[in-house]
């Protein structure tokens, strides 16, 4: 960096050297000039390095390395999921105005001091720049959970949800209170439609409308989950990649998981094969009831397996693009991106009477394949029924 | 743990070793000067149970040093291990610290690999000669390999994947671990402790990932925002001092908490990220590399576009290693403000409420 200040708020123009003592104590005035000199409190190197930010509030380091138990002793450790501090927009344009601010006190003292108005180099199109990045930056939070959950995304996410949820598919739902109100539980529903907008109505459905508002976790396909933008954007409402390590450490912290055993050949189904289940996989939802002592509550999705009526997809061009196939439908590609536009359904979402095969045959049940398979597949016709019963109510594909 | 791990029998087992003696250690530590190895170091220094502490490298550590004896020993000489060997057994070490690898990739292949994987040969050699009673072995999260197939939170069973990438980076520690691995299945009495540490940041710490994060410009693939980790190059010390302290035998991530989008780290250290189509980024990257104007490989790309977060669950449980710092407070270190965020936030913290 050599002493080039390219950014202003680059935080490396000083402190390359290692040994080098803590700068002065200097006064600082705000950067546009204010008369009021602000008290601020400067904090000698080493104890910085002990001070972090107001989530955490960590034990001091001692010198000798005795590893200071304060924290509450949990499985998989502190997460910084923590409910924001009252009165405290948390938001990532407050949590970096505030970083570059303080960043600039430290490298500018001097400057700052003198009330002169930086001279700092900038870079070409900086405008243009930072204003894109508050754009970008307006609906982030500056926290995560661990499995990336960003609770502001989900929030702006949540009107399109809804209208969708209310207005466009006019979800009923049945069964909800099979859902438990706390402690962990595997729903399994069956899947379809192109796109997984049946994840997303389940998870919206008990949000909204169970007693208990829970947040369901859904299991979301490879395909799906490395795709851009969609899989990034998924992964910020609340979706997991599918597999056995993620969803056990999710069942462990007492979640709702959502998943879609039939996987790829489900959303993948033609018009013709419309509710007619696929295989489940193989069992590793039945393992994980086992393993984790979590109920199966069979989910049944009516009016999904319409909304893009897929008449044959190709898969020798999708290689390409990175996806299993390209779908065909009445719409797609014909009417190019308007193709895309689902058809308004009617829909119902049936949450059946919890299975709980745990206490039946035991964590060990996990290992023996052939009663997996045997279990997996009684959770299939279970599903099968409860589809078939609502199909036989169902009148109309469009009003229900 | 495999059930053929057993000891074969040495020809050289009665070594005239002063016994080991708990008040009275002797550490070895490789890579002297390197950030941990001279962090470590220091740290020995001050703690009266050791008697003694080998400082190796090719360069003298500069910090002031009473108890600590420099060995200007360079492991890419064929002669390393006997060297090694020669002192160890002269001067009765019972703890071998062995953090001598690059923290940065080079163009400069075979020498990186001779120093990594053939120095790392010479100090297994080495250590087995002369009976050590600990080995401690620097790694990092990267030899698990960004894939699209990791789960959220790698345990250490998991695979090393990084070694199907072309990167000689990668693939150098992977080769080293393996090489732990054996040795470590080879010689029971030997305690070996493995120690995978995240990508590390802080205020003195120089490595690829302090210096990528130094740059104003950051390159971002479209549509990729994976999650990563961040630990305080202070708790790797921590962790590397409760290791050579305590008998942990086994492979531990050293990750801190918590886990942010990469383009909110991004946001949090003021830089300008430079979106391009994954496509684009590789083959430009490919060509960088190839023309040396870059100094990071192609695959380094695949962190930015999928996972590879460690699991530190292992470390807390069975170490009792709790990171001081979580990721949030890393990065404000890192920027030098290792203060509470906003007035607000300070009056609250101050208070204690909530």
């Amino acid at each position: 960096m050599a002493g080039k200040q390219i950014l202003g708020d680059d935080p490396f123009a000083s402190g390359e050297d290692k040994e080098a003592p803590p700068p002065p104590p200097v006064d600082v005035k705000g950067a546009a000039g204010e008369a009021k000199p602000r008290a601020k409190k400067v904090v000698p190197d080493s104890v910085a390095a002990d001070a972090t930010v107001e989530h955490a509030p960590p034990p001091q380091v001692q010198e000798t390395y005795s590893p200071v138990e304060t924290r509450p002793p949990s499985e998989y450790g502190p997460s910084i999921d923590r409910p924001p501090p009252a009165g405290h927009r948390h938001g990532l344009v407050d949590e970096v105005k505030h970083l570059e601010k303080s960043v600039r006190d430290r490298v500018l003292p001097a400057r700052a001091a003198d009330g002169r108005p930086e001279e700092r180099q900038k870079l070409p199109l900086e405008f243009v720049w930072n204003r894109w990045r508050k754009l970008a930056m307006r609906d982030r939070s500056d926290v995560v959970d661990e499995f990336g959950r960003d609770p502001n995304v989900a929030a702006r996410v949540d009107p399109l949800l809804e209208f969708l949820y209310k207005t466009y598919f006019r979800v009923e739902t049945r069964g909800l209170g099979h859902i438990p109100d706390e402690g962990r539980a595997l729903i399994v529903s069956n899947h379809s439609g192109t796109l997984p907008y049946d994840g997303a109505m389940i998870m919206h459905a008990v949000k909204e409308e169970h007693r208990a508002h829970r947040a369901v976790r859904p299991l979301v396909e490879d395909f799906v989950f490395h795709f851009p933008y969609l899989g990034t954007l998924m992964n910020r409402i609340g979706g997991v990649r599918a597999c056995q390590e993620n969803a056990e450490r999710l069942l462990t912290q007492d979640q709702l998981v959502a998943v879609f055993p039939e996987g790829i050949k489900g959303i993948g189904k033609l018009f013709k094969e419309r509710y007619q289940l696929q295989r489940f996989g193989r069992g590793g939802f039945v393992k994980l009831a086992l393993k984790c002592d979590a109920p199966i509550i069979p989910t049944a999705v009516v009016g999904a397996e319409e909304i893009h009526p897929m008449v044959t997809k190709v898969t020798w061009l999708a290689k390409s693009f990175g996806i299993p196939y390209i779908p065909v439908t009445p719409t797609f590609p014909f009417l190019g991106i308007a193709g895309l536009v689902p058809l308004p359904t009617k829909w119902y979402i049936a949450f059946g009477e919890p299975l709980y095969f745990n206490a039946e045959y035991g964590a060990d049940g996990a290992n023996d394949r052939i009663l997996v398979n045997k279990l997996a597949e009684q959770v299939r016709t279970r599903i099968q029924e409860m589809l078939d019963a609502l199909l036989k109510q169902r009148k109309s594909i469009l009003f229900g | 743990m495999p059930a053929d791990r057993k000891r074969a029998p040495k020809k050289k087992a009665l070594v005239s070793r002063p016994p080991y003696d708990p008040e009275q250690r002797v550490v070895a530590v490789t890579g002297a000067f390197s950030f941990i190895g001279a962090e470590l170091i220091k740290r020995l220094e001050r703690d009266r149970r050791y008697y003694k502490v080998l400082a190796i490298d090719i360069r003298k550590p500069t910090f002031p040093m009473s108890k600590t004896q420099f060995h200007k020993i360079d492991l890419t000489l064929p002669t390393a291990d006997a060297d090694l060997a020669a002192i160890w057994k002269r001067e009765g070490v019972d703890t071998v610290v062995h953090a001598a690898f690059l923290s940065t990739p080079t163009h400069a292949n075979a020498w990186a690999h001779e120093l990594e994987s053939i120095g790392t040969m010479h100090v297994l050699n080495a250590c087995a000669e002369t009976q050590v009673r600990k080995l401690v072995v620097w790694s990092q999260t990267v030899v698990y390999g960004a894939h699209p197939l990791n789960p959220n939170f790698l345990s250490e069973e998991h695979d090393l994947r990084g070694g199907v990438s072309r990167s000689r980076f990668v693939k150098d520690k992977v080769e080293v671990e393996k090489q732990v691995r054996r040795f470590s299945d080879e010689h029971a009495d030997t305690l070996v402790t493995t120690l995978r540490t995240a990508a590390t940041l802080g205020p003195h710490i120089r490595n690829f990932a302090t210096r990528f994060f130094a740059r104003p410009l950051a390159p971002t693939l479209m549509g990729y925002d994976p999650l990563m980790q961040l630990v305080h190059e202070r708790d790797v010390v921590d962790a590397f001092a409760l290791a050579v302290d305590n008998d942990f035998p086994g492979e531990f991530n050293i990750v801190g908490d918590g886990v942010l989008p990469y383009s909110t780290i991004l946001a949090m250290m003021g830089k300008v990220s430079v979106p391009m189509p994954h496509f684009v980024a590789y083959s430009l990257s490919r060509a960088l590399w190839a023309t040396q104007v870059f100094d990071s490989p192609p695959n380094f790309l695949d962190f930015l576009r999928f996972l590879c977060v460690a699991d530190g669950a292992k470390a807390k449980r069975v170490m009792g290693f709790t990171p001081v710092h979580d990721i949030k407070a890393t990065i404000h270190d890192f920027l030098g403000v290792g203060a509470p965020m906003t007035e607000q936030g300070a009056a609250q913290h101050a208070t204690g409420g909530v």
